[in-house]
């Protein structure tokens, strides 16, 4: 083995350790119930700033929110009945995912429905339309106009001959 | 059959125009409170200027107009001269009392916007972590609530409050329900 492939194979276990073993880290452990002030942060709407999430959004109101959700979890509350105490003040505007319950579900159902009725608009359209177009083909008078025209070829053919 | 088609393609399309346009005339931050007919959360906290402890109870069996407000709110300023007003209008009503709620401030802050601006004379409730602000579904400031003798809330008034509010908005509920 040459030295230049010795080196090689040292630079590159070399480069394999050095990212493999990140020195000076410290292993932290998350509290066991950081999972569920997560989950439930992460459901809920930033009041203040429309299309963020408790958990993501930095502003104060977001900020103070999470310590309520962290202090009621801490203190043994259930995730729904979290959920439902930011809901009974702020109106179902704080989840970030509407429900499906109430005027909701019109808003869910909707565009099915709309789906829907365009599904069977296009169907009634489709089938009126290859109505109209397969009799062009079997016409029946034009059928007829086609076999006296043959037939009187025919006979003008056979005084020719 | 045509006809019918047409019929509920014209029903869709002016339904959809007509929402567009109801919501064109929407606030997207007056968000409508669930706490209107509830009872309000009560609370008992320490007071702004160090007295003692503002509560909620304590003004059970009188309408009670709850202001949210704050130093750093500059809608508060604006609306600081009308609550003067209201303190003074309605110091001699025994069935009407006013308190505010200063939230997420310093005490240094709400002290000074009181001193630079003039006391109105009621009592602060002194909120830091704004917990009461966030029971009472709080989304920015100034809010007003309208909170009648049982201690159910009435009104929700979110941004300041103007001349003449108290006759046009809170008077009217106020002698509907006694």
């Amino acid at each position: 083995m040459s030295i230049h492939r010795l080196f090689l194979t040292w630079a590159v276990i070399s480069c394999v350790f050095s990212w493999s073993v990140p020195l000076g880290a410290v292993e932290t452990l998350e509290e066991p119930t950081e999972a569920t002030v997560r989950d439930i942060a992460k459901s809920l709407r930033c009041a203040v700033c429309q299309n963020q999430s408790v958990y993501e959004s930095n502003s104060d109101l977001a900020k103070d929110m999470l310590s309520v959700i962290r202090t009621k979890v801490a203190a043994g509350e259930q995730e729904g009945a979290i959920r439902d105490y930011f809901f009974q003040r702020y109106g179902d505007y704080i989840y970030l995912e509407p429900t499906t319950q109430g005027g909701n579900g019109l808003l869910w159902g909707g565009p099915f429905f709309a789906l829907l009725l365009g599904g069977i608009a296009l169907f009634s359209a489709l089938k009126k339309w290859r109505r109209r177009e397969t009799p062009v083909g079997k016409n029946p008078s034009v059928d007829t106009a086609t076999d006296t025209f043959q037939n009187r070829l025919k006979n003008e053919m056979k005084q020719i001959d | 059959m045509k006809n019918l088609w047409k019929v509920i393609l014209l029903v869709g399309v002016v339904t959809i125009l007509a929402l567009f346009a109801l919501g064109l005339e929407n606030d997207p931050r007056n968000i409508p409170s669930p706490l209107v007919g509830r009872p309000a959360s009560p609370f008992s906290v320490s007071a702004l200027d160090d007295g003692p402890p503002v509560t909620l109870e304590s003004y059970r069996g009188r309408w009670l107009l709850v202001n949210f407000w704050g130093s750093w709110c500059i809608s508060c300023r604006s609306e600081h001269r009308y609550l003067m007003k209201l303190a003074r209008m309605t110091a001699d009503r025994r069935d009407f009392a006013m308190i505010g709620v200063d939230f997420k401030d310093t005490r240094e802050g709400g002290k000074e916007f009181l001193a630079s601006l003039g006391d109105p004379g009621y009592r602060q409730a002194f909120d830091p972590d704004q917990k009461i602000a966030i029971d009472w579904g709080v989304y920015g400031a100034p809010e007003t609530y309208l909170v009648d003798p049982a201690g159910i809330i009435r009104h929700k008034q979110v941004g300041p409050l103007y001349e003449g509010w108290f006759e046009k908005v809170a008077l009217p509920i106020m002698e509907k329900k006694p």
